[in-house]
């Protein structure tokens, strides 16, 4: 094959050189080029190695429909594979590698599949799941061995290892008309929708606007269709109402119109602008939509008709017409209809030599004809091709075929070709139609399915339609355009096109049965044989046929075969394909990047959450955790302490003297309005209207299925102002169960619900010296027991600053918990430090606090885990009998109150080892004989109070355990060993220093 | 009292952050108000709370959905059915109250809870359209009205307080999150930060 570039001609810039590298060999190219039209002039026609046989491939499209031309680009360190070369633009230094070689495109080891092809047939995989039996290999176990080979041998180009240091974004887009495709049909649709004052996104794959118009030599309004082209793209381009995306694939099409869009941002350029995303993901939301998406030319399917050398017809125009490169020097056309004729004329004008056109028709329209002339040679008619020649193409051979029987008569006769333009015809490209339409309509004059009935709102223009010629896309695009502008349709005149009337409806033949692997998928190696095969072993519905085949998989979709695919189906079947149907079409059109869908979530997948507190953690040496969005200190370590050593101290600290623990994250609710405390007796087990003004609560909710949701204190700040503090892990939940109970079941009550998690800023402070604290730094009010008793709460200023302070306490000590406005947090807790000085006052973080709350028995989130009851942690106390409440109706179920329920217990490691959270807990000491899990472990710490390690359970039967051993039994850890159950209540049961 | 500290204070800089091209299509500042309230009432006194609002405030705002009002130092916008967002100088939490009686709603002070950025030039509907799935066209969001929406799990409330201008107020928690994603989705078309 000597494909080459042309002296003259093409919409490249020749005088702007580009370089580039294909396996490490340089090339060089122009500005407009494709890596594909690149090669093709650099005579590059070996490109790539099939999936499963390893054929040698060459290029064979011309757009997004390739199939075999998929490389991988390397790009600042990073490998992306399966690009196909056909959507890349060249620019200065990019560097491409052909893929599923080794060790090298020419000699691929993997080509010896090619011996073993039977074995590689349709269901291959399913068969290997199942295996055949030999000796002790049967099943499971012959699957097993082939595993490793299959899973090496799977997947097309290899991804690289490196994280991808692009950026990628997401972009939300509202408009009136979205146009899909900037064809003829698509740019007079724009302007017609423009024209009306509509906010209109015109969206284009390609580079340019135009289309077809580009390379299809007709004359529109006068001119050269390339010029109308681009003059009418300039003036939709002056229009402020109009955002014109190229380089942007719509991809799916979603319900509400919601069509998603790739827009290719910066892979055409060597570096990308400072801050601009290599992908964009656009979400555009339409209130009407214009499919312009054109149509795909088919193949024939025939022996050999993946060598290298075999392009469509349609492609070798475009790139004689576009690019200004001949794909070979002797081109043989092979065609069931008259497109190939135009580009047999083209090739022919731009000083490649045409051998023959072969036609399966016995007759041909004049328009036709008179193109066979231009292209010097009279048309083989009634022929068929039956085999390709050479490692590269070098012949062809042809026979007489009948189109009507199908039949081939005569001897093989030998036609010299380094290149082979076929057209089977043209399928609309209905992608998007297909997912959101009804099905596609098989039409017997086209030969294809035409788009389906919407179930949402656009319409159609162009080939997309079925009306293939420029003059039916004119029509059809500005009709479309003023229909989805809301507009009547025009009587004004259309610019006037000359082109050849040709006749693009083929002879309804897909494929030239003959000796010899004929390739229906050539991205995924699905031959005629195994179609025919998955028909003869029962899978001949078009669902199981792609399943079991693999036909119309992978990158490409099928965008080349599912036609020729269902014609071969329907012929082994015996029926017309209109009764064989197709698959639908799923998003997406073309391959999304992940990266674009992440979009700005890379690198992290949740916001940060920070106290006002957060730097003074961060400057002091906190080792901080995510607990949720919220980023707490764990420790405050000092050099050289383990974490427990850290905690145990800051806890020690706590219990001897003071510490101070950063509470901003607990989720607070501001409860207002004249039924507030009738809303709270409802959602509280317990009862909140008694409560008097200044005083707080411990309250406990529970789902309406009698299961406890959440806890916390709820303050009463005035007759009708309560403010709800909620865990931090619940916050959200708790806001969202109370909407929808205030909502839902008592819309009458005069509540309003405000979350003010973030307008507080929270201390608590605890120890036996934290009264001290306060009393060197509260001003306004006093805070002595009787001023400030337990669960009261009175206003003061710290340091000028505004603070509420309640007297509650979660870690069993003298404790308080001062709220300031969240501005004036960071102010207030070094303030509360500089007063705990004296004391030697410690910071301690979610380590210590959990320490403390395990000693006292104080249950949370690893308690309350959606399963426990009020009664299983030991709170029926808490359950009014005075009032109905959430869940009061449904917590006494049977299920809920029978004996051998999950019930809250302490336990002490009796082997001095840490015991493990989710670790279960067993009767047997017999490691061998362990029984049933009587419960786990929800919690654990080493307690500085107890000097022992210990933990809080849920187990059956809880307090009747007390005092029994039991065996811990954590094999993820390798921790078995004796604990004893006792009391959950491990320090000070009676209150005593809290109360103090 | 004490001086009111920004989530921001650590990586708040002001400066110019051009694009490849050397030019600033946007500017971002931290606006927040010394008042942010909000403030409520009870079904079918929506022209009551609007009232006192105005009384108040001095701004007359609609009680259509969406409807907002910007005035000299404050503005005001609905973030729900029966519920606006009020911003303005110190105490005004405490003169709504006066004014809205609990037999008609209820007011709640978020001054502390919330952040105001505030994004504005030329691009700042393309910018804001990288986070925000709302239509941001002066057609579909005129000057006064708000939004109440999300970006990446924060929540958002949204005012477009000039013809290429937007406060967005986010919770105080996520407010250096949120302010370092609108600088990455910013630099695409160059920023300055600026003093408010």
């Amino acid at each position: 094959m000597t494909a080459r570039r042309t002296s003259s001609g093409g919409l490249i810039e020749r005088s702007r050189t580009i370089g580039f590298t294909f396996d490490g060999r340089s090339y060089t190219g122009h500005s407009g080029d494709t890596l594909a039209s690149a090669l093709v002039a650099n005579g590059v026609t070996l490109v790539g190695r099939s999936f499963k046989y390893h054929r040698p491939r060459g290029i064979f499209t011309a757009s997004v429909d390739e199939p075999n031309a998929l490389v991988t680009i390397l790009k600042d360190g990073v490998r992306e594979p399966n690009i196909p070369a056909t959507q890349i633009e060249l620019f200065e230094g990019l560097e491409a590698e052909s893929q599923n070689r080794f060790p090298s495109l020419e000699f691929d080891l993997g080509a010896l599949n090619q011996l073993a092809g039977r074995l590689f047939s349709a269901g291959f995989y399913y068969k290997t799941f199942m295996g055949p039996v030999i000796g002790p290999l049967r099943g499971t176990r012959f699957w097993m061995i082939c595993e490793h080979f299959i899973r090496r041998a799977a997947g097309l180009g290899r991804a690289g290892y490196k994280p991808d240091p692009a950026r990628y974004e997401r972009m939300n887009a509202f408009c009136d008309v979205l146009i899909v495709g900037a064809g003829p049909a698509g740019l007079m649709a724009a302007e017609a929708a423009m024209s009306s004052g509509k906010r209109v996104i015109l969206a284009e794959q390609e580079p340019h606007l135009g289309g077809s118009a580009r390379w299809s030599g007709e004359m529109i309004g006068g001119k050269a269709a390339a010029d109308w082209s681009q003059d009418l793209a300039r003036r939709i381009d002056a229009s402020e109402n109009v955002r014109i995306l190229t380089r942007t694939t719509a991809w799916g099409y979603y319900d509400g119109n919601n069509i998603a869009a790739l827009e290719r941002v910066t892979d055409h350029l060597a570096d990308a602008p400072k801050g601009a995303p290599r992908h964009r993901n656009w979400a555009i939301r339409a209130d009407t939509v214009v499919l312009a998406t054109g149509a795909f030319e088919r193949p024939i399917v025939f022996p050999g008709n993946d060598r290298p050398g075999v392009m469509l017809a349609g492609a070798t125009e475009r790139y004689a017409r576009e690019f200004g490169v001949l794909p070979g020097e002797k081109i043989a056309l092979f065609t069931n209809n008259d497109s190939a004729y135009r580009a047999a004329a083209a090739l022919r004008q731009f000083g490649a030599t045409i051998m023959a056109i072969i036609d399966v028709r016995a007759k041909i329209s004049p328009a036709a004809r008179a193109l066979a002339e231009e292209a010097g040679v009279e048309p083989l008619l009634g022929f068929a091709v039956t085999a390709t020649v050479g490692r590269r193409l070098t012949k062809v051979l042809v026979r007489r075929f009948d189109a009507e029987t199908e039949r081939l008569s005569g001897d093989a006769r030998p036609i010299e070709a380094d290149c082979l333009a076929v057209s089977g015809g043209w399928s609309p490209a209905i992608h998007l139609a297909s997912q959101a339409g009804r099905n596609p309509k098989w039409d017997e004059e086209l030969c294809a399915f035409l788009p389906p009935e919407p179930t949402q709102a656009w319409a159609g223009a162009g080939a997309f339609t079925g009306a293939v010629t420029t003059a039916e896309a004119l029509s059809t695009g500005r009709n479309a355009g003023l229909k989805a502008a809301g507009k009547k349709l025009s009587r004004a005149k259309l610019p006037e096109v000359t082109a050849p009337n040709l006749d693009i409806h083929p002879a309804s033949v897909f494929e030239i049965k003959g000796n010899g692997k004929a390739f229906v998928d050539f991205q995924h190696d699905v031959t005629v044989e195994d179609v025919r095969l998955a028909h003869r072993e029962g899978f001949v519905s078009v669902e199981h046929l792609k399943r079991y085949t693999t036909l119309g998989m992978a990158t490409d979709q099928g965008k080349t075969s599912n036609v020729p695919g269902l014609a071969i189906m329907a012929d082994a079947r015996g029926l017309p394909i209109r009764d064989v149907g197709t698959t639908r079409f799923r998003p997406p059109f073309s391959p999304v990047s992940i990266g674009a869908l992440a979009a700005e979530k890379y690198g992290h997948f949740k916001p940060d959450r920070l106290t006002p507190m957060h730097d003074w953690h961060v400057e002091h040496g906190a080792r901080m955790m995510n607990v949720g969005l919220w980023h707490r200190p764990m420790i405050y370590g000092q050099p050289g302490e383990t974490v427990e050593q850290a905690y145990t101290r800051e806890a020690a600290t706590v219990r001897r003297s003071v510490g101070i623990v950063d509470v901003s994250t607990l989720g607070k609710i501001a409860v207002k309005g004249p039924d507030a405390a009738v809303f709270l007796d409802r959602v509280y087990t317990n009862q909140f209207s008694t409560l008097p003004i200044n005083k707080a609560r411990y309250g406990l909710m529970l789902r309406k299925d009698g299961i406890a949701l959440d806890d916390g204190t709820t303050w009463r700040l005035g007759e009708h102002d309560f403010l709800m503090t909620t865990t931090t892990a619940n916050a959200g939940r708790v806001m969202q169960h109370l909407e929808y109970v205030l909502d839902v079941v008592w819309p009458d009550l005069k509540v309003h619900l405000t979350s003010v998690t973030d307008q507080w800023a929270g201390a608590a402070l605890a120890g036996p010296n934290a009264r001290k604290v306060l009393e060197t730094c509260v001003a306004g009010s006093a805070v002595d027991n009787e001023a400030l008793p337990f669960m009261g709460l009175v206003y003061g200023e710290i340091d000028r600053a505004p603070v509420l302070v309640c007297r509650l306490s979660f870690s069993g000590e003298l404790a308080y918990e001062v709220y300031c406005g969240a501005g004036h947090g960071k102010h207030v807790w070094e303030a509360l430090i500089t007063a705990g000085e004296p004391h030697g006052i410690a910071p301690y973080g979610m380590e210590a606090l959990g320490a403390l709350r395990i000693e006292k028995g104080h249950v949370t989130g690893a308690e309350i885990d959606g399963r426990t009851t009020a009664r299983d942690l030991y709170l029926d106390w808490m359950l009014s009998k005075k009032k109905p409440f959430i869940g009061s109706a449904l917590m006494d179920r049977p299920g809920l109150i029978e004996k051998t329920r999950l019930r809250l217990v302490g336990v002490i490691s009796l082997d001095g080892r840490p015991l493990g959270g989710g670790a279960h807990i067993v009767e047997s000491g017999d490691l061998n004989e362990l029984g049933e899990s009587i419960g786990h472990i929800t919690a654990f710490c080493y307690s500085p109070a107890l000097a022992q390690y210990i933990g809080l359970a849920l187990v059956k039967g809880g307090k009747e355990l007390h005092g029994k051993r039991a065996y811990i039994s954590d094999p993820l850890r390798k921790h078995f060993g004796p604990v004893q159950i006792v009391s959950h209540h491990f320090f000070d049961p009676e209150g005593k220093r809290m109360h103090g | 009292m004490v001086e009111r500290q920004s989530p921001l204070t650590p990586i708040f800089r002001p400066a110019v952050h051009s694009n490849d091209v050397g030019s600033i299509s946007i500017t971002l500042s931290e606006v927040t108000p010394l008042s942010i309230v909000e403030a409520a009432c009870w079904p079918g006194l929506n022209e009551r709370l609007t009232a006192a609002i105005q009384e108040v405030t001095g701004l007359s705002v609609d009680t259509t959905p969406n409807a907002g009002v910007v005035g000299r130092g404050t503005a005001a916008f609905s973030i729900g059915p029966d519920r606006y967002l009020v911003s303005g100088e110190e105490d005004l939490s405490a003169r709504l109250a006066r004014v809205l009686s609990e037999e008609t709603g209820t007011v709640t002070d978020l001054s502390h809870g919330r952040t105001t950025f505030r994004v504005s030039g030329t691009r700042a509907e393309w910018v804001l359209s990288k986070l925000f799935a709302i239509d941001f066209s002066p057609a579909v969001f005129p000057v006064g009205e708000g939004r109440a929406t999300a970006h990446h799990d924060i929540f958002a409330q949204i005012q477009r307080s000039d013809a290429a201008q937007f406060d967005l107020y986010v919770f105080r928690s996520f407010a250096r999150a949120f302010w370092n994603t609108l600088c990455t989705a910013a630099e695409e078309v160059g920023y300055e930060v600026i003093e408010a």
